[in-house]
């Protein structure tokens, strides 16, 4: 057998199987093949990392949710500070609210001394009232004295005008009044004590 | 030469932007090269996957096609490679026991010698399938191709020597696999 035969009996099978199938491209067909091929190509594995993104993301939410991450230092150190300043605050402002009730009550007290003290001051009129009835009365016992004692009339008559003049107002100023009348009338009833000097010592 | 000279104005055209042209070397390369790819696989007839193939590679590549070979030569080593790949991938022709292939040798006694009937044409292409991708894509492009030597080995990227090695064992080993069949034939 030699090449020529081989060759002749190869050309020959070749012919009887006939020609091949196969269709009929064009270029949009090749260009719509590509662009399916390259979606086959990278849309699994893409789609598989968009699975495995996803699945990564959802253990990851998982377990942050499961974990109670602690505070951190820094923020921990800033509430306390905060948590400080607050006390702080709080407590100026019940040492500022103690030391107002402390001034008022010592201003109450204070007040209450001052009335007290000011209770305890006499009264200057009722003072003036007394002194001024004193008077009266020291010059009529001395007027007394100098008319029923001593028998000088015309100055206990003198000290009499002077109480009335004085003290127009006074009861001794009255009393005065009174033994004015009696010296200048004539002495009918001595047996009668009105104006006894003894007397309005007692009545003093 | 006025094929070479179309072949580049298609190649121009094609770069710049014309897919009427792609769409004329389809046309005229897709009868050829799905025979070649039909001849390597072992007449499997049915070759619209490669042929798919290698029109979107050279699609793909068209526009780095530097014109150092024909258009046709190019095609056809895209051929040749997408058929290793795809015999690779699809385990599809593996190499097949001679033995294996005689009971299926039935001769017509009464036949003329030169009439070769269907049963001898499959004992050729298991022949031809059994053979091993080198020594067949050898045969395949010089006796079926009918492809010059200075050609296949531009396409194979092997020198002449090693296309002779090449052909002359696979002539052996034809010889081997038909040897009945060819002291009937002759």
């Amino acid at each position: 057998m030699n090449e020529e035969q081989i060759k002749e009996l190869l050309q020959s099978t070749d012919q009887a199987a006939g020609l091949p199938v196969f269709a009929r491209l064009s270029a949009n067909d090749v260009r719509r093949r590509i662009r399916r091929r390259r979606l086959l190509w990278t849309g699994p594995p893409l789609a598989v990392a968009a699975l495995v993104v996803l699945g990564l993301a959802l253990w990851n939410l998982r377990l942050q949710a499961h974990r109670v991450t602690p505070p951190p230092k820094q923020d921990k150190l800033a509430s306390l500070e905060t948590q400080v300043k607050q006390l702080q605050a709080q407590t100026q402002a019940t040492l500022e609210l103690v030391r107002d009730v402390l001034a008022r009550e010592r201003q109450t007290q204070r007040l209450d001394a001052l009335e007290a003290e000011l209770a305890s001051i006499p009264d200057p009129v009722e003072e003036l009232q007394k002194q001024t009835d004193r008077t009266a009365f020291t010059l009529v016992y001395q007027a007394d004295r100098l008319y029923r004692e001593l028998n000088q009339t015309e100055s206990a008559v003198e000290a009499y005008q002077r109480v009335i003049q004085l003290f127009p107002r006074n009861r001794w100023a009255d009393v005065a009044r009174a033994r004015l009348v009696e010296i200048r009338k004539p002495r009918i009833n001595k047996s009668k004590t009105e104006g006894d000097p003894k007397c309005v010592s007692q009545s003093v | 030469m006025a094929k070479v000279s179309e072949e580049k104005i298609l190649v121009e055209r094609f770069g710049r932007g014309d897919d009427s042209a792609f769409d004329r070397i389809v046309a005229r390369y897709a009868a050829e090269v799905a025979a070649l790819a039909n001849r390597l696989l072992g007449w499997p007839q049915d070759v619209d996957d490669i042929v798919q193939d290698v029109f979107m590679a050279a699609f793909t590549g068209l526009r780095k096609f530097r014109g150092d070979c024909r258009l046709r030569t190019w095609l056809f080593t895209i051929t040749i490679n997408k058929c290793r790949r795809h015999r690779r991938h699809l385990g599809r022709l593996r190499s097949v026991p001679i033995d294996e292939m005689a009971p299926n040798l039935c001769l017509n006694e009464h036949a003329e010698m030169v009439a070769i009937d269907t049963e001898t044409f499959a004992q050729v292409r298991r022949a031809v399938r059994a053979m091993p991708a080198r020594y067949r894509e050898v045969v395949v492009l010089r006796y079926l191709q009918g492809l010059e030597t200075a050609e296949i080995c531009r396409l194979l990227r092997i020198n002449t020597n090693t296309l002779n090695v090449r052909l002359n064992r696979a002539r052996k080993r034809l010889k081997d696999a038909l040897g009945e069949l060819t002291e009937v034939t002759s």
